[in-house]
């Protein structure tokens, strides 16, 4: 059964339909590039999925239940986590607790157990120094913190907003190898939006392209890129 | 533009009225009164508070002092509250341009709470001021012309407080062509709609909002020295106003400043609809709780939705 | 180690002030009572700041406790320690309503909102002179434990420990996290799984019983309450100033800063009898500007950098 399934799902903002009739699924295991040019709904997208916005129409199910209007908690309960593409640190908390509130509210342990499950998590990504206050970062740790976050909520569907943005060459393959090894150890489903396409094609099996809303293609990169639809979508038509 | 739902709305609205003129239309008379009173010291803060987006709690503490500026200057030198609006309205500006300068301006960029509890420390401050220096006697002046009455059939009622739905509706009107017709307006608008953008186009973002702040100090004070010919003067006689006026703009909605007005005739006419009957003469101030709850629950629950 | 040593001295603290009456005598008895009244109040009011709402309505739950007690009494025949917890409940019950309603708001419209709430208590008191007595209040038939100070000094007490304790529990628990995300950021916080509505509502009751436990137990000491004095604005007013001036978000703050607050009140009252709030009011504004973290944010950013500077020249 795919994990996560989306049936005609769309978004209006006052008329302006930012998703539209978007039908997708993902699968256990597999990591899912998210491209198109700006504007094209990718991060609305998102929100949808994870119940930061409800959508105006169409369907969401998370293995097999419909999820379509769950508030947000609740599908960090089931097992969906995103990270966000404007970070959103909680900076009256340490680096460990905003890694352990996953674990409290989404799987419900209790202080103890989620201060060694948020420390094993970090260790796991090579982030230290887990007493400090988030404003006390670098670009890479506080992305690591993100996704920390997100995993910390034990995730079965995982959505990674531009986490390689900001970050250097060094760092961005550092991070690469990291979202493999998650996706392969933790057999999760992997949704990655990305602008640099170098990591789209490294990182990913398969790819949807979305353009104003719609999606226009799909399959692996190599043959999305030579699609004629997508180049034009990134050209603006001067393909 | 009128939805269609909006229609047997518009119709309830507008039965009730003529049913309440045809039976009691005092409660239409004062109601509107009471409205110009309510919306004139609202649509300044509407202004404050819907364009250039600061809160500010302290707004009826302004009023309350300029209508002791207004009353020194007229129980000492004689001058009538209408020839001292001026020099009134200018004091206030002037102090209310140092209030921004001093403390609100430090709060722009801090969080809103911070700015929230400023100008609730501002307000008492300013009240308990009024308690040293004044004491907390209530003062009254009489003017002959307050006690102008006209008589239409058997009914005779006051007319004066209708300058005060007088002075609303130039302000409504005057502010709407000052931000949509003037430099300086429109300006204030694009501070307000976004404080970056503006300064990237070259527009002087502290000047316009210290410009918007003093200039709200001003109607609101000149107003202060109106509200003294009609009602006493004491220390804590602007605070209800200032929940009153965020009451009216939250129900006009955010920055709809002729829409303020509205808001006031529906508020004035139900206070004073509880007002003609004994019974109920008591609970006319909890109308106005009552409206400032509906309605803002009402849009919070609305905004979810959307 | 550090724990420990800290646990102690509150223990300490918690001992001097349970055997303080042996050696003060009524008046400074009573002046115990009303800081410890504002201090609990205080400590309440932070509570519920942590998630980033703040309540201008105090003294609504305040009064609401205040008249719950005294009516039960009077209506309903109870005894007086019966009507004190049934005054707790029933400003929990009021909360735990108001709260579907109130709690979807944020910044200034949830505060404007639990400042007319509190108006709405007082006019409603106001008016129902049957029931509530109206503007005259009602007289209860006796005070409780006949007056006696130093009794009445304890129950105080033992609803400014409760508090205490209430807030030492938020800080400790999962309660912490969820509120604090909640401040910090939402968005974030739901995705991680924190129930949004439900923690704002456990604190909003809790804060709103703790504040008509402290009402319940100010009229049954004083035998009377009034809509004025029951709704009196300064139950809004010092709690909010003290909480500034001591420190925000912490238990500790707004205790320490009640009981500066407290004893310059009390100085004051007696340099200036009319407008003696100015000071309240000037604090507000001073601590906002130049001072966010209060007295004791401000320690802990002292204590911090000497700390981070000894561990700088260990490591050189």
């Amino acid at each position: 059964m795919s994990k996560l399934v989306t049936r005609e799902l769309s978004k209006a903002f006052s008329g302006l339909v930012a998703v539209n009739k978007l039908s997708f699924s993902m699968e256990e295991g597999e990591i899912l590039g998210i491209i198109g040019p700006n504007g094209a709904g990718k991060t609305t997208f998102i929100h949808l999925v994870s119940g930061i916005l409800m959508p105006t129409s169409g369907q969401i199910e998370f293995k097999g239940k419909d999820i379509t209007f769950s508030p947000a908690h609740e599908r960090s309960r089931l097992g969906i986590a995103r990270t966000y593409q404007l970070i959103h640190p909680l900076e009256n908390l340490t680096v460990l607790e905003n890694v352990m509130i996953g674990s409290v509210f989404s799987r419900g342990k209790n202080l103890k157990e989620a201060r060694s499950a948020a420390e094993a998590i970090c260790a796991e990504l090579e982030l230290d120094g887990l007493g400090r206050d988030t404003s006390q970062l670098t670009i890479l740790e506080i992305k690591k913190m993100e996704i920390a976050r997100a995993l910390a909520n034990e995730p079965e569907v995982l959505f990674l907003d531009e986490v390689m943005a900001g970050l250097n060459s060094d760092e961005t393959r550092q991070m690469i190898g990291m979202v493999q090894r998650i996706a392969k150890e933790k057999r999760m489903a992997v949704g990655v939006v990305e602008h640099v396409m170098g990591v789209i094609r490294e990182l990913t099996q398969r790819v949807i392209v979305l353009d104003s809303g719609e999606l226009i293609a799909e399959g692996p990169y190599e043959e999305v890129s030579k699609n004629p639809r997508v180049m034009e979508a990134y050209l603006g038509g001067a393909a | 533009m009128l939805k269609k739902q909006s229609l047997p709305k518009v119709a309830a609205v507008a039965a009730i009225f003529v049913a309440i003129i045809l039976w009691r239309p005092t409660v239409l008379i004062y109601g509107l009164q009471a409205a110009g009173l309510y919306a004139s010291i609202a649509i300044p803060m509407g202004l404050v508070l819907g364009i250039v987006h600061i809160v500010n709690l302290a707004h009826g503490e302004i009023m309350m002092v300029a209508a002791y500026s207004s009353y020194m200057l007229c129980s000492w030198l004689g001058i009538d509250p209408y020839i001292s609006l001026i020099p009134v309205a200018i004091i206030t500006a002037i102090f209310g341009f140092i209030i921004y300068r001093l403390t609100i301006r430090q709060t722009l960029k801090a969080p809103e709470l911070n700015q929230l509890i400023l100008t609730f420390g501002i307000a008492i401050s300013l009240t308990q001021l009024a308690n040293i220096v004044f004491t907390s006697q209530t003062r009254k002046m009489s003017f002959s012309y307050v006690s102008a009455s006209m008589d239409i059939g058997e009914l005779s009622f006051g007319i004066y407080n209708f300058v005060f739905l007088v002075a609303a509706i130039v302000l409504a009107y005057g502010l709407k062509f000052f931000l949509h017709k003037t430099v300086a307006g429109k300006a204030a608008l694009a501070v307000g709609q976004n404080p970056r953008g503006a300064a990237i186009v070259g527009i002087d973002v502290d000047k316009t909002y210290g410009l918007i702040f003093a200039l709200a100090c001003a109607l609101v004070g000149a107003m202060g020295a109106m509200f003294i010919t009609r009602s006493a003067v004491f220390p804590s006689v602007g605070s209800p106003f200032t929940m009153k006026s965020f009451c009216l703009i939250a129900m006009a909605g955010i920055g709809n400043i002729p829409g303020i007005l509205g808001a006031s005739v529906l508020l004035g006419v139900s206070e004073n609809f509880l007002k003609a009957f004994r019974a109920t003469r008591g609970w006319a101030d909890i109308v106005f709780f009552v409206l400032i709850i509906s309605v803002i629950l009402g849009r919070s629950i609305r905004g979810k939705r959307a | 180690m550090k724990l420990k040593a800290s646990w102690l001295a509150a223990a300490l603290l918690a001992v001097a002030a349970i055997i303080l009456p042996a050696f003060l005598g009524a008046y400074p008895l009573n002046v115990a009572r009303s800081i410890m009244t504002y201090m609990a109040l205080a400590v309440s009011w932070d509570m519920l700041l942590r998630s980033g709402q703040i309540s201008f309505g105090i003294a609504g739950l305040f009064g609401l406790g205040s008249y719950a007690s005294a009516l039960a009494v009077l209506r309903a025949g109870m005894s007086p320690a019966a009507s004190i917890v049934f005054a707790v409940l029933f400003a929990g019950l009021v909360a735990f309503g108001l709260g579907f309603a109130i709690l979807r708001l944020r910044a200034m419209y949830f505060s404007i909102t639990t400042l007319a709430l509190m108006e709405i208590f007082r006019i409603i008191m106001h008016n129902l002179h049957d029931f509530s007595g109206g503007p005259e209040g009602v007289v209860l038939p006796a005070i409780l434990f006949n007056g006696e100070a130093k009794a009445l000094y304890w129950i105080c007490l033992a609803g400014l420990f409760v508090t205490i304790a209430a807030s030492v529990y938020f800080e400790k628990s999962k309660l912490h996290l969820a509120l604090t995300a909640i401040r910090n950021d939402e968005i974030s916080a739901r995705t991680s799984g924190v129930n949004i509505f439900k923690y704002l509502l456990i604190a909003f009751v809790a804060t709103s019983m703790l504040q008509g436990l402290m009402g319940a137990i100010q009229v049954q000491s004083y035998g009377f309450t009034m809509p004025d004095t029951a709704f009196d604005a300064n139950f809004t007013l010092l709690p909010l100033a003290m909480a500034l001036l001591g420190g925000i978000h912490s238990t500790i703050g707004p205790m320490a800063g009640a009981v500066l607050l407290g004893v310059a009140a009390e100085w004051l009252k007696l340099k200036i009898p009319y407008g003696h709030l100015v000071v309240y009011g000037l604090i507000i504004i001073l601590v906002i500007l130049f001072m966010p973290k209060g007295l004791y944010g401000l320690a802990k950013d002292k204590f911090k950098k000497s700390h981070d500077n000894r561990v700088k020249g260990k490591l050189s």
